[in-house]
């Protein structure tokens, strides 16, 4: 368990060798994520790392999928909202053959007009697909009514208006400002060793795009006033979708783990507050939790129930009463010390894998967290008091000011939510089918 | 990663007395070494010292093929019932203690099986062993528990069905292929009988069901064999064996039309649901068809991806299953439509890509592709102790055999070109096909507004 860290050409690599099982996890992240699509071109950087596979060193896109196939291999791009990257696994036998591939995807992408059309048309296919979950639509009105114009309220998928008009240049563009070692850390887990690592990442560096890494600041999202409902309207629904949010904490935060424990009190868990009362009291809604994002800069806190289409009112005003409470009194001692203690027993599963505690290494990274967010994240929780806990809550998770996310049918539901909702400052309708 | 056959052990750990050591077999670069105490529990150990972590699983027998019509989803309203009261412990502080002590824990059920699991930080232990122990044999059943966990998973079935369109078509499909077996009705139950179970039902299913004789339990993680059997020994031996009853089963009649049924959801493009009739998880058909449906689905470079995806442009998603069923189930093909292309026209591309490998042998390239795939997919599923657990308790289940992943991907390896035609040609039958068509409210001359809901009762037509 002895994570080794090297620099490559000035890139930060992690290792961490487990030869028990005869394959090598890799990560390639980037500290630019979706809110780093340029205005109006939402889902730029995911089209750009799907369009890696696209043909890459003479091969086109069916024959670069046979290869890795072939190898024993899987890739998989990711794109969040402050990073991104490309995932790939391997039996570790085919390793060296298998890396000709990724720096061949990474380093020399075709990215030809004809793939570039298909990539483009399956991507809105697939956000015009993504409309049959409710869960998807309830998280894309939170997220647009959390941050509105800030980077953080751009989709990393993008909208089937900002696709539309990308093509290859901008493909060509993003590939060569985001792939570049100066932007990039690299993880290994798995049957690898650091010389072995080190080698073949020195190689695939030497093929990327040259340059600076490109500007991946933040500006601080700004808390509307009020509380906001985004109620979006969608037909035959006996189940409604339900978000509650506002904005939360970040890592560097004083505050962070103080609120990371009274979250979990709140809603972290199976027998914290909200599922207590939503579920196993109630019954109202299968889940019901609460939970604080990670990003680059602030991001949110936010609770999660569905609860059936006759109890929706209801149980969006038992959790707002739920939240006004816990605004108010905060946690007990013994909420603190329970999930306190729950939060830093369960870390074990957080780190019980080679390739987690590479992940976690790289987020510390992409992420700006503090270096020792992960390796004394047991002694961070085990330091929060009440006092503390209560003091976040208090700074962080005014109820008076909240996006309230519905996806409901508007004809039969609409007034009961707003009804259920005191002090409702404004409504917005959105189709379930809008951009 | 090939391991040999199980072998007698001479070398297993040296056991309390009360226990029988079955046997020791090779798994995943250690062994799994199989118990049994004399009122029927099986015990499979596979120390894993990478993580100061363990795994305590405890499968049973019992899914909703083992249900009754009338009492449809009682398996799984039972699997939500186990987090409730016991004689010994208060209702909610079975997940308390899990909770304060940093565990996960979760559980599952399905056709033919219901899992239990608690991963814990390995000093733990202790607290697992006596939560299932309890729970196996001391549960209390009463009118408010079962009444609460009965809305409760209404609510789940409106989440994972009701509202959900692939969810709908699944239970459509099964509804349709299976007419006699207890296949045809889903694990969570229809709605009407969800809402009708008593806690005499329940009590019933428990005594039958839940007894040593009817589980597995799989500890794997950083932990000594000698010791956890000393404790598991001491925490379940008193319970007594239960008298399960003879399986009472009708197989499913050979199927000699094929069946269709189309639906209309608020959804922006159609789906198709086809599925023929497949072999039973033992069967040694079932790897040959796994393969041949890594050919047809797995990854891009996979025909219908190739075809259905990337050339003719006409689908963003597709996917392919053979069914892991204690009896024969079906090989499925889900596929959804990129506008404007339709159902129909989907089908008939799909059904060319069926007829295609009945026709000719697929390609040695393709075959070699397909076998790589499945053996990373096994290494990917072993990196956690809860993953090995799952393999563990799952192959022992099904097939009596804790390594049977293992056997399974020697099985793979030696599959042929003209094994998979002749499979092909065997199961991917026009006659056993089965059919749902989702189509997009607006779509098609006869839709109006109570269109889903009429569809939604899945009338066959033959």
């Amino acid at each position: 368990m002895t994570i080794e860290r090297l620099e490559v050409a000035g890139t930060p690599v992690v290792v961490e060798r487990d030869p028990r099982i005869p394959l090598v996890s890799m990560s390639f992240m980037f500290r630019t994520g979706g809110a780093s699509d340029p205005q109006g071109k939402d889902g730029l950087l995911r089209l750009m790392l799907r369009g890696l596979r696209r043909g890459s060193g003479g091969r086109d896109a069916l024959a670069f999928e046979a290869a890795v196939d072939a190898l024993g291999g899987e890739m998989s791009a990711e794109v969040f909202t402050s990073s991104c990257g490309v995932h790939a696994q391997v039996i570790s036998r085919n390793l060296e053959p298998f890396m000709e591939l990724v720096g061949q995807m990474l380093g020399d992408p075709r990215f030809p007009e004809e793939d570039v059309r298909r990539l483009r048309q399956e991507s809105i296919a697939e956000i015009v697909d993504a409309r049959d979950s409710d869960r998807e639509l309830a998280n894309l009105a939170l997220r647009r009514g959390l941050f509105g114009a800030h980077p953080f309220g751009r989709l990393a998928a993008g909208r089937v208006s900002t696709l539309e008009k990308l093509g290859r240049g901008d493909l060509v563009a993003a590939h060569q400002a985001h792939v570049r070692a100066a932007n990039m850390v690299v993880g290994f887990a798995g049957d690898i060793t650091a010389e072995v690592a080190a080698r073949i990442t020195e190689k695939l560096i030497a093929g990327l795009p040259a340059g600076p890494a490109p500007e991946s600041a933040l500006p601080e999202p700004v808390q509307a006033k009020g509380r906001r409902l985004f109620f979006v309207d969608k037909p035959e629904r006996s189940q409604t979708q339900v978000l509650v949010g506002r904005l939360g904490t970040h890592a560097r935060d004083v505050d962070h783990f103080p609120l990371v424990v009274a979250n979990a009190a709140f809603g972290g868990t199976f027998t914290a507050r909200l599922m207590r009362e939503v579920r196993s009291k109630r019954g109202w809604s299968y889940g019901a939790y609460a939970r604080l994002a990670l990003e680059r800069a602030r991001h949110s806190f936010s609770m999660w129930t569905f609860p059936a289409a006759e109890s929706a009112a209801e149980c969006l005003a038992l959790e707002l009463e739920l939240l006004g409470a816990f605004y108010k009194e905060g946690i007990t001692e013994k909420e603190r010390s329970f999930f306190g203690k729950y939060l830093s027993r369960s870390f074990a599963f957080d780190i019980d894998t080679a390739q987690k505690r590479i992940g976690q290494a790289l987020d510390v990274d992409t992420l700006d967290l503090p270096a020792d967010f992960y390796s004394s994240y047991r002694a961070h929780l085990d330091a929060v008091t009440r006092e503390q806990a209560n003091e976040a809550v208090r700074a962080r998770l005014s109820p008076d000011d909240l996006v309230i996310a519905v996806v409901g049918t508007q004809a039969t539901l609409l007034d009961a939510v707003q009804k259920a909702i005191p002090d409702l400052a404004e409504t917005t309708i959105v189709p379930f089918d809008a951009d | 990663m090939t391991q040999p056959m199980a072998t007698p052990s001479t070398s297993a750990p040296s056991a309390p007395a009360e226990w029988v050591h079955l046997t020791s077999i090779p798994f995943a670069g250690g062994t799994v070494e199989r118990y049994r105490l004399p009122n029927g529990l099986l015990v499979l150990l596979h120390e894993d010292h990478s993580a100061p972590v363990v795994t305590y699983h405890t499968w049973f027998r019992v899914g909703s093929r083992h249900e009754k019509p009338g009492k449809t989803g009682l398996a799984h309203l039972f699997e939500h019932l186990m987090f409730n009261e016991t004689e010994g412990l208060k209702a909610g502080e079975f997940d308390k203690k899990l909770e304060e002590n940093g565990a996960e824990s979760n559980a599952a059920t399905w056709v033919d099986w219901t899992y239990y699991y608690e991963s814990l930080p390995k000093e733990r232990l202790d607290l697992a062993i006596k939560l299932e122990s309890e729970r196996m044999s001391r549960l209390v059943l009463r009118e408010p528990q079962v009444a609460s966990e009965k809305d409760v998973v209404a609510n789940e079935r409106r989440y994972r069905v009701d509202d959900d369109v692939e969810g709908a078509a699944s239970e459509v499909l099964y509804k349709t292929a299976f007419t006699v077996h207890p296949y045809h009705w889903p694990t969570i139950g229809w709605m009407e009988d969800i809402l009708a179970f008593t806690p005499e039902d329940c009590l019933n299913f428990y005594r039958t069901f839940y007894a040593p004789n009817n589980a597995v339990v799989v500890v794997c993680g950083d932990v000594r064999a000698k010791a956890v059997l000393g404790k598991i020994a001491k925490a379940y031996a008193h319970i007594p064996a239960s008298h399960i009853p003879p399986e009472d089963i009708q197989p499913e009649p050979p199927q000699r039309e094929p069946r269709e049924v189309t639906l209309k959801k608020p959804t922006t493009s159609a789906k198709v649901y086809v599925a023929f009739r497949g072999p039973a998880f033992g069967d040694v058909d079932h790897a040959t068809l796994t393969v041949l449906n890594e050919i047809l689905f797995g990854g891009r470079a996979s025909r219908a991806h190739r075809i259905l995806v990337s050339e003719k442009e006409m689908a963003t998603d597709i996917r392919g299953w053979v069914s892991t069923f204690t009896h024969p189930g079906l090989y499925e093909m889900n596929v959804t439509a990129r506008p404007p292309h339709g159902a129909e026209e989907l089908e008939r591309e799909l059904y060319a890509i069926v007829e295609a490998v009945k026709a000719e042998v697929v390609t040695q390239e393709e075959l070699d592709r397909a076998k790589a795939r499945l053996e990373l997919s096994l290494l990917q599923s072993l990196d956690t102790a809860g993953g090995k657990a799952e393999q563990m308790g799952f192959y022992e289940t099904m097939l009596g055999d804790p390594a049977g992943a293992f056997r399974r991907l020697e099985a793979y390896q030696r599959v042929t070109v003209g094994e998979i035609r002749t499979a092909a040609r065997r199961y991917l039958q026009t006659e056993s096909r089965s059919v749902v068509r989702v189509l997009p409210e607006e779509e098609g001359p006869d839709a109006d507004a109570d269109g889903a809901s009429d569809a939604a009762e899945g009338e066959v037509a033959e």
